[in-house]
């Protein structure tokens, strides 16, 4: 029998997953990230399913089964705000990115404008 | 049919005067989008566009990446009315003949989309790894299979370079156009193309070099 968090972990894991795919499918998400984070989460599912297997890790630093709740909420929430922050700075580069398109595109537009006018004072002189 | 071929640039002054004048020689229409060099590219590509009275350059003021130039070219080419837009690399690595040998399809309405196979067996065996990886993992998650994902040398026509949206601003750009082309169902064919492998263009290409390498920069990729 499932307990309640092993199905919420489970639920959360597997939607992020596949956002974190959909991402890279569009070239939001560079290939190290994506393998990155699908590993995370993975770890994470893994023991929601087999909380047996930190135990092992309870046993060796001694840390009781009382606050493995917390813990896992915290590590939880960190790792969404680290997440979040990600996707923050991605769409910073993106906007970077644009501006610096823009920027050369304009000043390819002034050239072309300054060389017109060159040439039509040059007419004028004659 | 007005053919722009789009350069992009990054530290590249070794090569790209020879690159420019072999375009020039052949009257081939071209945009370089410097992608913030921190060489001579910019000064070079200006002095050679003065002194011809051909071509234009685009300055990125800060390195955004292979995937994000190439935008910027298109993007220009498509302003300058141009019937179709080739992809070219600056580090020598491809024949200039081949840039009219992938245009055909395209001229005669066969294809929207054209990409230039390497010979994967005259590859140096370094390359061909991380070659393969690319292609599977275009595989993977584009859902098609092609003989060279990380090809530099695309020719477009107008209506796929218009259609085509890239978000990719590093070396994943090659794959993520193929995963376009698919999404838009647009027609693609695959022409075999020369590569010319020297050790300036041995060192150039971060994808397309060896496996290690990737891993590499993955790893820094995760870091940073």
């Amino acid at each position: 029998m499932m307990e309640l968090y092993q199905i919420i972990s489970i639920f959360i894991g597997t939607i992020t997953i596949i956002m974190c795919i959909l991402r890279f499918r569009d070239g939001q998400m560079s290939l190290g990230m994506l393998l990155l984070w699908i590993l995370i989460w993975f770890v994470i599912i893994f023991i929601s399913i087999f909380p047996n297997t930190t135990n092992y890790f309870a046993l060796y630093t001694g840390i009781g089964r009382g606050l493995d709740f917390a813990l896992i909420l915290g590590i939880l929430l960190s790792f969404y705000l680290i997440f979040k922050m990600y996707t923050k700075i991605e769409i910073i580069e993106e906007e970077l990115t644009e501006l610096v398109r823009e920027l050369a595109i304009q000043q390819n537009n002034i050239k072309k404008d300054n060389k017109k006018d060159k040439d039509i004072s040059k007419k004028n002189i004659k | 049919m007005k053919i722009s071929v789009v350069v992009p640039a990054y530290n590249e002054e070794k090569t790209i005067v020879k690159v420019l004048n072999d375009l020039i020689k052949r009257e081939f229409e071209f945009v370089v989008v410097d992608d913030g060099s921190k060489d001579a590219t910019n000064k070079i590509v200006n002095n050679i566009i003065k002194k011809y009275n051909k071509g234009y350059i685009y300055k990125h003021l800060l390195n955004r990446g292979l995937g994000a130039a190439l935008k910027t070219g298109i993007e220009a080419s498509l302003m300058k009315d141009a019937d179709i837009i080739v992809t070219f690399d600056a580090d020598r690595q491809h024949d200039p003949n081949d840039i009219l040998k992938v245009s055909k399809p395209i001229i005669n309405r066969e294809a929207d989309v054209t990409i230039g196979i390497r010979d994967f067996n005259e590859m140096p065996s370094s390359k061909k790894f991380g070659n393969r990886i690319m292609n599977l993992i275009t595989l993977i998650f584009y859902g098609i299979n092609v003989n060279d994902s990380q090809s530099g040398l695309r020719a477009f026509n107008r209506k796929a370079a218009e259609t085509i949206i890239i978000n990719a601003r590093d070396y994943g750009v090659s794959s993520e156009i193929i995963g376009e082309i698919k999404r838009h169902h647009l027609k693609l064919t695959e022409i075999p193309i020369k590569t010319i492998y020297t050790d300036y263009s041995m060192t150039k290409g971060t994808n397309t070099g060896e496996g290690l390498k990737i891993l590499v920069k993955l790893i820094i990729n995760i870091l940073k």
